[in-house]
């Protein structure tokens, strides 16, 4: 019940000042719906992963090197892929032969549960193992929006320079799995791949760090293990 | 950038409680920004700003208090992260538990909470 305090504020006497005590937390409402969107997943025995992390890390090649593979062991996969505007990674998810939505955001700088709900209520469900969710290329507003996938994946590449886990820690803080991609491109950046993951570990020594190089395939099958595929 | 869109919903739920109240107009506002939420409190106030003018709660006074993040470890250390000693960075977000060393996890901060708003009602 809220508990309302009448102040002595000098008003007419037909009115009077009130505070109402209201503790109402605005995110939960996405929490509640992420939450409803994992047990919806669970019914279905679908396991999901959500990818995060800077526009041109690599997402949607890491995610369509691993449908290619799960595909490659007779898993069926759907994508989910959400930008600010078109639907060029959900036409190249589509080109793997998966089911696939996009979400255009329009001006909004994150998916939330709320878009991802309705995305789910069109894949067909009943014949899914997994799902990826390619959030919009942002390591910042995502944080605050959990969507109800079972794990979550950061993706950096060392072309965004050595600073990027500092610069950005929550979103590293609040994911499951790291993926420090395009290593092929290390020396050329003169940044130390290594020097990211301990960054990275120390953020978070609960998430599993993965060097790749997706172009080439490298680390695609230590990134299946780090997510239990 | 995502505080327009936070804010939308903390102004609806604010003229919400304001019409089932039927309140005249909205004195202030207080709010409580959890330490680990992305939430910064200028892009909050400049949102309200335009969302709340020619309305009821133009003239309302904004204040924020930041709820410290609280982090809880298999050790049983439960309480502030610890502080970065790499001040070239400032302050950063590390797990890693102040008390044994291994993965601590995040168990507060990360809320967005109308804690209460004053407003003026008919006197019944």
């Amino acid at each position: 019940m809220d508990k309302v305090l009448i102040s002595q504020v000098g008003f007419s006497t037909m009115h009077k000042v009130v505070t109402v005590d209201m503790m109402k937390d605005i995110l939960s409402a996405n929490r509640k719906l992420a939450d409803q969107n994992q047990a919806l997943l669970d019914e279905h025995g679908i396991r999901a992963f959500d990818f995060l992390g800077a526009i041109g890390s690599g997402k949607t090649l890491i995610i369509e090197r691993l449908i290619d593979k799960l595909k490659g062991d007779g898993k069926r996969c759907a994508a989910i892929a959400g930008d600010v505007a078109g639907d060029d990674d959900y036409r190249r998810f589509s080109a793997h032969g998966v089911a696939a939505e996009n979400i255009s955001t329009g001006k909004e700088c994150h998916l939330d549960a709320h878009m991802v709900d309705h995305a789910l209520e069109r894949l067909p469900l009943d014949d899914l193992d997994y799902v990826f969710v390619e959030n919009v290329g942002n390591l910042v507003c995502p944080v605050d929006f959990p969507l109800g996938s079972h794990k979550r994946v950061v993706v950096i590449s060392v072309t965004e320079g050595d600073d990027m886990v500092r610069k950005h820690p929550a979103i590293f803080a609040f994911s499951d799995v790291v993926v420090i991609n395009k290593v092929d491109l290390a020396d050329a950046m003169e940044v130390d791949p290594d020097s990211l993951a301990t960054d990275a570990r120390r953020t978070n020594p609960n998430a599993k760090v993965v060097i790749m190089n997706a172009r080439q395939g490298r680390g695609i099958d230590d990134l299946a293990e780090a997510l239990g595929l | 950038m995502h505080e327009f869109s936070v804010m939308s919903q903390i102004v609806d739920a604010i003229m919400e409680e304001a019409n089932k109240r039927e309140a005249k107009k909205i004195e202030g506002v207080t709010i409580e920004l959890g330490e680990f939420t992305m939430l910064g409190e200028e892009q909050m106030r400049f949102s309200f700003e335009v969302l709340a003018k020619g309305t009821m709660m133009e003239d309302a006074v904004l204040v924020f208090r930041r709820t410290d993040g609280e982090i809880e470890c298999a050790c049983g250390y439960r309480g502030a992260m610890s502080s970065s000693e790499d001040a070239a960075h400032g302050s950063t977000l590390i797990l890693e538990c102040p008390q044994c060393g291994g993965g601590a996890n995040i168990v507060g901060g990360r809320e967005c909470v109308i804690r209460d708003i004053k407003m003026v009602v008919p006197d019944v």
